[in-house]
């Protein structure tokens, strides 16, 4: 197996619905989300249709939109109102994340909590659409769940060197492979028809500065990722704090007062992402 | 303000957010909880409230300073990591004070 040629590990990567440790469900809706032409009908018809998918999207529905879970309580109202690029978002973000709840413990709160910090950020930026950095956020890190999930042998050595050298995941990440967890998600993000500021903000997430389309949106995601993992909530793979682009921290023109206050929105917002926990 | 299980839910402690069924609302937020209350909230099966009290200070804080200072030590030096750092230290500060 050689993960070192980019096209070959492209390819695999991309063959993640046709693995057979991916459960049926999620095969589904990847096979759905690929269709050119998917409809928000079809892909509430398709949540409603499983009760347990469909209590969880609500779920998350209702977080995104008034920051607690209850008030939303039909499917295609949901998808009405979040738009199709927000619902599969969450729709992939819930049921790959629940996959590996296992293999990287932590995982899936540290991206609820980037999920949340970025809508935070982006509201007070004033974006147009914030729920779609919320999606984004959600997603940003989905590229280590999928190497796990097709590569595992391989990433338990990127884990292990992870542990004994003090390196970052990204470095490690390049040891092994020919491209790193932010490229590898962006590959998806594009396979599953997400738009260019989506898969922009998952493949630049560490280098934000690189973004030509979506350069507040990344940016947003970038110090998102390094808020959370500054206050310690949950795990993405390795204990250290990512050092900031400054040219990008200072695009985003935040000062202290404001940084203060998005650590305490976070902070508030925990009850909701205990709530989410898969 | 944690989330605990109903089962460890005791008379005297305040409700931080409304019990609800559907979209009724059965206790309000700021109900200090009875043995009575405690019964109807055990028959409604519901797995947690939420009560008021502090949530992650489960912790010492000295022991979220440690953890704080270890995850920054490979970037102490870059610029503005300082200021974050300092900020989320004073954050997690204040959480100890209320």
């Amino acid at each position: 197996m050689n993960n070192n040629d980019i096209r070959t590990l492209r390819r695999k990567v991309e063959s993640i619905s046709s693995l057979p440790t991916t459960p049926d469900v999620l095969k589904q809706i990847l096979v759905m989300i690929e269709k050119p032409s998917i409809s928000l009908g079809e892909i509430s018809n398709f949540i409603s249709n499983d009760p347990a998918l469909a209590t969880r999207i609500l779920k998350m529905v209702n977080s995104v939109i008034y920051g607690f879970p209850g008030r939303i309580s039909s499917v295609s109202h949901a998808t009405v109102l979040l738009g199709l690029n927000v619902i599969k978002g969450l729709l992939i973000g819930t049921s790959v994340f629940e996959l590996m709840q296992k293999s990287m413990l932590g995982l899936w709160e540290h991206s609820i909590n980037c999920a949340i910090t970025a809508k935070l950020i982006a509201r007070r930026k004033g974006l147009k659409d914030p729920d779609d950095v919320y999606a984004a956020g959600l997603l940003h890190d989905i590229g280590k769940v999928i190497l796990i999930l097709q590569f595992p042998e391989e990433y338990e050595k990127v884990m292990n060197e992870i542990n004994m050298e003090d390196i970052t995941i990204s470095e490690a990440e390049k040891n092994h492979f020919a491209e790193t967890h932010a490229g590898v998600g962006s590959w998806l993000a594009e396979k599953w028809r997400f738009p260019l500021n989506l898969v922009e903000s998952i493949k630049y997430h560490h280098k934000p500065h690189l973004s030509k389309n979506a350069p507040l949106e990344t940016a947003i995601v970038h110090l998102s990722d390094i808020l959370v993992r500054a206050m310690g909530l949950g795990f993405a793979g390795d204990p250290f704090v990512p050092a900031l682009n400054p040219t990008v921290f200072e695009y985003l023109d935040l000062n202290e007062n404001d940084i203060k206050e998005i650590l305490g929105e976070v902070e508030d917002s925990k009850s909701v992402t205990e709530e989410l926990s898969l | 303000m944690p989330k605990i299980s109903v089962d460890k839910i005791e008379p005297g402690m305040k409700l931080t957010k409304p019990v609800t069924r559907g979209n009724m609302v059965m206790l309000k937020e700021g109900t200090e909880l009875t043995e009575h209350m405690i019964i109807k909230i055990r028959n409604m099966d519901l797995e947690k409230v939420s009560i008021d009290g502090p949530s992650q200070n489960s912790i010492p804080k000295e022991e979220r300073l440690v953890q704080l200072d270890m995850r920054f030590k490979n970037v102490e030096n870059e610029p503005y990591m300082d200021l974050l750092k300092k900020l989320v230290r004073e954050h997690i500060e204040v959480s100890y004070e209320q």
